[in-house]
């Protein structure tokens, strides 16, 4: 019933700057701050004149680049404390960005996910964006039953917090829904469940 | 719905249209009276014009409203120096005649995820852009066009677009000589702006040129080159591997034109160098390639092992290629 290998996951890239860019736009989210310094080291100090940095330090794994973030001079820093502001903060600096904006996104595959979701609603094109994975591979899942959105799953089953079903976690990530899907685990014979497996993360 | 025999339609010329001294504009029905092919903005179809000289296959861009499946539009500009074509149907076409007109194709469609459609053309070049705006207008899409022209008695075909669409259409060259500033056009847009442009080389050139200089990425720069990419030249001689045949490729005329004068097919679309249709194996080569085409990779053009017979020429003692 599962599918193996993952194709549907996206590829990701590794974070370096866009020479063909005049503003440079960078989020990321917990050890997705590692990529960015690394990013921001790479540039030259005019592109980091035009880049504005957003981070958040809500992380899974614990991991944060704050402080080392706050020492690199001449940038645009907008630290934040969840992804859902940091998120809030990248749709605000989209809707009045220019063309010629290159976006550079690293965290975890929910927040590249969810962040991408907002770029495409704004028109950037994937040639204009790059997304590092950081951290863990934990999913982002969407209950096929109910439409609510769990973020850090890291089991084959879980428990559906907006139905109470219990889901199983396919291996298949739907770029627009920023999410994998998942669906009811005893759907065949009701009480029988597939084997619990750690997730792949 | 009419359907093609032999790839083609046949046409009548329901009315003939002069709308600049130079651009006339043909409406054309199903000879049999019935619904033609549907197509999308920004498509063209292949005239096939019966000249002194022999056929003359003419790629243009449909200017009536995709939504109109009854008539097909397109303007022609008579270009006296050109191969014939434009003039034999200034000349020899009549209303109320057939024509062969090959099914719709759209190498210029509009990009479905933009937030706004900038168009920038030039003369004629404004044709696509009557049936992207029919198609954008009724889905509520965000446009503007920017329209450069020769002076008043040019502007006929910009005018008609702002009795339509009003201040969202800028024709520039009419009785007040403002001119086009493609960098001023493109400056400070806002993400997921698309620009589309038809016209001269030159137009299109500065177009990409600025557009790369404001940052923006190749998939939000559209472009089709109205004219003829140039399949003029010296002389070469190719060779055709399946059937043997020895064609000699005058300077008047295409790869793709000799070809076809001597009896044989190669699969087309465009005509232009754009659309990859007609790209074809080079086996064995004597010389160098002279690559016209939009289509091929610069590795593709050094491999010197395929060619694009619409546009591209040779500069050879032998040419054999894989038809």
């Amino acid at each position: 019933m599962l599918i193996t290998g993952i194709k549907s996951r996206p590829v990701y890239d590794r974070l370096a700057p866009m020479a063909s860019g005049l503003r440079h736009l960078a989020i990321a989210q917990g050890s997705g701050g590692q990529p960015m310094l690394r990013l921001l080291a790479d540039m030259t100090p005019a592109q980091r004149g035009v880049a504005t940095v957003v981070y958040s330090s809500e992380s899974f794994t614990g991991n944060s680049y704050e402080a080392e973030l706050r020492a690199v001079d001449g940038i645009d820093l907008r630290l934040c404390a969840s992804n859902v502001e940091a998120l809030q903060v990248l749709d605000d600096l989209l809707s009045t960005a220019k063309m010629g904006t290159r976006l550079y996104l690293a965290g975890s595959e929910g927040f590249i996910g969810t962040a991408m979701q907002r770029a495409t609603e704004y028109g950037l094109d994937r040639d204009e964006i790059l997304r590092e994975h950081a951290g863990s591979f934990v999913r982002r899942v969407w209950c096929a039953h109910c439409n609510a959105y769990t973020e850090n799953v890291t089991q084959r089953i879980f428990r559906c917090p907006g139905c109470g079903l219990d889901l199983v976690v396919r291996d298949h990530y739907s770029s627009r829904l920023a999410a994998f899907q998942g669906v009811k685990a005893d759907g065949e014979v009701p009480g029988e469940l597939p084997e619990i497996e750690e997730l792949d993360t | 719905m009419t359907t093609a025999h032999h790839g083609a339609l046949q046409l009548k010329v329901e009315r003939i249209e002069a709308v600049t001294p130079e651009i006339n504009r043909y409406t054309l029905t199903a000879s049999d009276g019935s619904w033609l092919p549907p197509f999308s903005g920004g498509s063209h179809v292949t005239v096939l014009i019966d000249t002194e000289t022999g056929t003359r296959r003419n790629a243009y861009s449909l200017m009536s409203s995709p939504y109109d499946a009854s008539q097909y539009q397109i303007a022609v500009r008579r270009v006296e120096d050109g191969k014939g074509g434009s003039v034999a149907m200034h000349g020899r076409v009549h209303e109320g005649d057939v024509v062969p007109v090959t099914i719709p194709a759209n190498l210029f469609p509009l990009s479905k995820h933009a937030r706004h459609h900038v168009f920038i053309a030039g003369g004629v070049g404004v044709t696509p852009i009557f049936a992207q705006l029919e198609e954008l207008s009724m889905k509520n899409g965000s446009f503007e066009v920017h329209l450069a022209v020769r002076g008043p008695e040019h502007a006929t075909l910009g005018r008609e677009l702002r009795e339509r669409y009003g201040d969202r259409v800028s024709v520039y060259g009419d009785e007040d000589a403002t001119r086009l500033d493609i960098a001023a056009v493109l400056a400070d847009r806002p993400l997921g702006t698309h620009v589309y442009v038809c016209g001269p080389a030159r137009m299109i050139d500065d177009v990409i040129d600025q557009a790369h200089r404001q940052g923006w990425t190749d998939a939000n720069i559209h472009f089709e080159r109205f004219e003829d990419a140039g399949s003029t030249g010296e002389p070469f001689t190719v060779t055709l591997a399946k059937s043997g045949a020895t064609i000699e490729v005058s300077p008047d005329q295409s790869l793709l034109e000799a070809v076809e004068e001597s009896g044989f097919k190669l699969p087309y679309l465009c005509r232009g160098g754009a659309c990859g249709e007609c790209e074809t194996e080079v086996l064995e080569l004597d010389g160098t390639l002279d690559h016209r085409d939009d289509w091929l990779s610069e590795r593709d053009r050094a491999s010197n092992a395929i060619i694009m017979p619409c546009v591209s020429r040779a500069s050879c003692t032998r040419l054999v290629i894989n038809a």
